[in-house]
């Protein structure tokens, strides 16, 4: 049973056809890894299932229900989190602050605390600090465990492991390992390596396109499908 | 005793209350006794004098000093848009102008008692902020501030027309515009009405202080820093935006208001772009985003103003001109801004020249 369905999605940002045609189905439960190269459509994918760029043709349902043209705050409060590439977290807010805006019910933080400082006990010695004065490492960790506060269904990661050193890598895997026993996991991640170890599917979307999905396992041993779109062996 | 809340007395929370504002505390009490030290030290007059609003410094200071009151109310409510929130507005000019308009008309050719024409202010401010608001789904950034502009534009050749010139007095403006009532008079009762100005700033700074570290601020904080982000939160931003506005609105048109009745004269250069920069700058000089920085701004760039006009007359503006440059330069959050981010480095350096003078 698929909690997040995309079906023909074409996406314009201005007049650039940037989507055109994807595809995809994740199941509840699981962790969905979006392939590809650079510029192939996978950050636009998950702000068209978002809302921030809608999607002109096609439809984006959640657990059967089409939110193709909701608007975005809309469709977050259906329970989708998102974790956007960068590190964005509020930079002047503090990580408690950054951690209690997102609640979606007055304590939502309370009732998750255990689990996010479970998951990063860094952001509780840091609790006071403004976001801005956070190392990377410690504002993606920030940012995933604000995605955490509120009881989202379905979470969007994008690029969690971008630029982190690789100790952090390796924590930030477990959380998302660790997260995805509470909800569902669509995770956009350049890092082959990480997306093999993370997720169970994968989708891979190629100028705009969704050319192929599968199962991980069988991904991973699939050194042709690998080089030809995702140009690492 | 009373027990208000978690077991905390009424005595231990005003104790509290107190210990947090006592810098507000500490500089309203000294501006209540300003006058009164200007009258003794300086006019070598008494105490007197000044409840009986003779001529002198401490009367003309005090006058300054209601200014600076007014021009602190009006960089407040541009700080909430701006510096909280993120809105870059260039019609911020009309928010005060339209309260100081609105008064005035009210008093003189509507003939309205105060309190009524206090009402009809706050209603064309909630108005106004909401004619803002029309837009404000539409665009962000540099396309808000160009409409804005636009907007404006439009209310400042509006009120300058011929056609208006019974109510507005075209390019002269209001004149002759009555006291609204015998404390509210800023000629003849100017210690009342710097008292009167005084508490209303305070109240609002408190106000602002308030919202500031509310959810509502928190949220804005969050537009601010990127509004995608606190959409996906699950935020209606837009209805976050609008509120700011309008409290930003009648903040404005309250301190239009104040500028009428102390004046009470308004012209049309209240409406123009130029008062819009001057709300610029004032937070740039205090620090955008501070809230506190808007007071200190509206002192420094009313002092400024007036003694370098006093001291180089026509060579002043270069002057400031060139102030302003050295205060971008040098203190590049504003006063309030680079004194938070300096006030631990310095209190750092004090630890370590104490340490020195130990050994």
């Amino acid at each position: 049973m698929s909690l997040l369905r995309l079906d023909e999605v074409h996406t314009f940002i201005g007049q650039y056809h940037i989507l055109e045609g994807v595809s995809l189905d994740v199941p509840a439960g699981d962790i969905v890894a979006l392939l590809g190269r650079n510029g192939a459509g996978k950050t636009t994918t998950l702000k068209t299932i978002l809302g921030l760029t809608p999607a002109r043709k096609g439809t984006v349902q959640l657990d059967g229900q089409d939110i193709t043209l909701r608007r975005s705050f809309d469709i977050a409060n259906m329970g989708i989190g998102y974790v956007p590439e960068h590190r964005a977290i509020f930079a002047d807010l503090s990580v408690e602050e950054n951690l209690r805006i997102a609640e979606r019910n007055k304590g939502d933080l309370a009732e998750r605390e255990e689990l996010i400082f479970g998951l990063f006990p860094d952001l509780k010695r840091l609790i006071r600090l403004p976001g801005t004065n956070l190392s990377g490492g410690q504002q993606q960790m920030l940012a995933v465990a604000r995605a955490l506060v509120p009881d989202n269904r379905l979470l969007l990661i994008d690029e969690p492991s971008e630029g982190l050193a690789p100790v952090i890598i390796e924590q930030m895997m477990e959380a998302i390992t660790r997260l995805s026993e509470h909800s569902t996991v669509l995770l956009v991640e350049q890092n082959f390596i990480v997306a093999g170890r993370l997720a169970q599917h994968y989708v891979i979307i190629e100028e705009g396109k969704s050319v192929k999905a599968g199962s991980m396992a069988d991904l991973v041993d699939d050194d042709e499908t690998i080089k030809r779109y995702l140009g690492a062996a | 005793m009373t027990t208000v809340r978690d077991g905390t007395t009424l005595q231990s929370s005003v104790r509290r209350w107190l210990h947090h504002r006592r810098g507000l505390l500490i500089a309203t009490g000294l501006m209540v006794l300003f006058p009164f030290v200007v009258s003794l030290v300086v006019d070598g007059q008494g105490i007197s004098a000044v409840f009986a609003n003779d001529e002198g410094n401490a009367r003309f200071l005090q006058g300054l000093a209601i200014e600076i009151f007014i021009l602190a109310l009006y960089a407040l409510s541009y700080d909430l848009i701006l510096g909280v929130t993120g809105l870059l507005s260039f019609g911020h000019a009309m928010f005060f102008a339209v309260g100081a308009y609105t008064f005035g008309i009210m008093l003189k050719t509507a003939e309205l008692a105060w309190p009524t024409a206090l009402l009809v202010v706050l209603a064309v401010a909630i108005l106004q902020a909401l004619l803002f608001g029309v837009v404000l789904p539409r665009v962000k950034g540099i396309a808000f501030a160009l409409i804005t502009l636009g907007i404006a534009s439009m209310f400042w050749i509006v009120i300058q027309s011929s056609d208006l010139s019974d109510y507005a007095g075209a390019e002269i403006g209001l004149q002759g515009i009555p006291a609204p009532a015998r404390f509210l008079d800023s000629t003849n009762e100017r210690f009342v009405f710097y008292l009167i100005t005084l508490a209303i700033l305070v109240m609002v700074y408190m106000l602002y202080t308030r919202i500031a570290d509310s959810p509502l601020g928190k949220v804005a904080n969050a537009i601010r820093d990127n509004e995608d982000r606190a959409l996906m939160l699950g935020f209606n931003t837009f209805w976050f935006k609008l509120v700011v506005l309008v409290i930003a609105s009648i903040t404005a048109a309250l301190a239009g208001t104040i500028h009428t009745i102390h004046q009470p004269i308004v012209t049309p250069n209240v409406a123009s772009l130029g008062y819009t920069v001057t709300a610029l700058l004032v937070i740039l000089i205090g620090g955008v985003g501070t809230i506190s920085g808007a007071i200190v701004g509206a002192a420094v760039f009313r002092l400024l103003q007036y003694y370098l006009d006093r001291w180089f007359g026509g060579s002043s503006d270069l002057l400031i001109g060139a102030a302003y440059v050295l205060l971008v330069l040098y203190l590049p959050y504003g006063i309030v801004g680079t004194w938070r981010v300096k006030r631990l480095q310095i209190a750092d350096g004090r630890k370590r020249l104490a340490a020195l003078f130990r050994s």
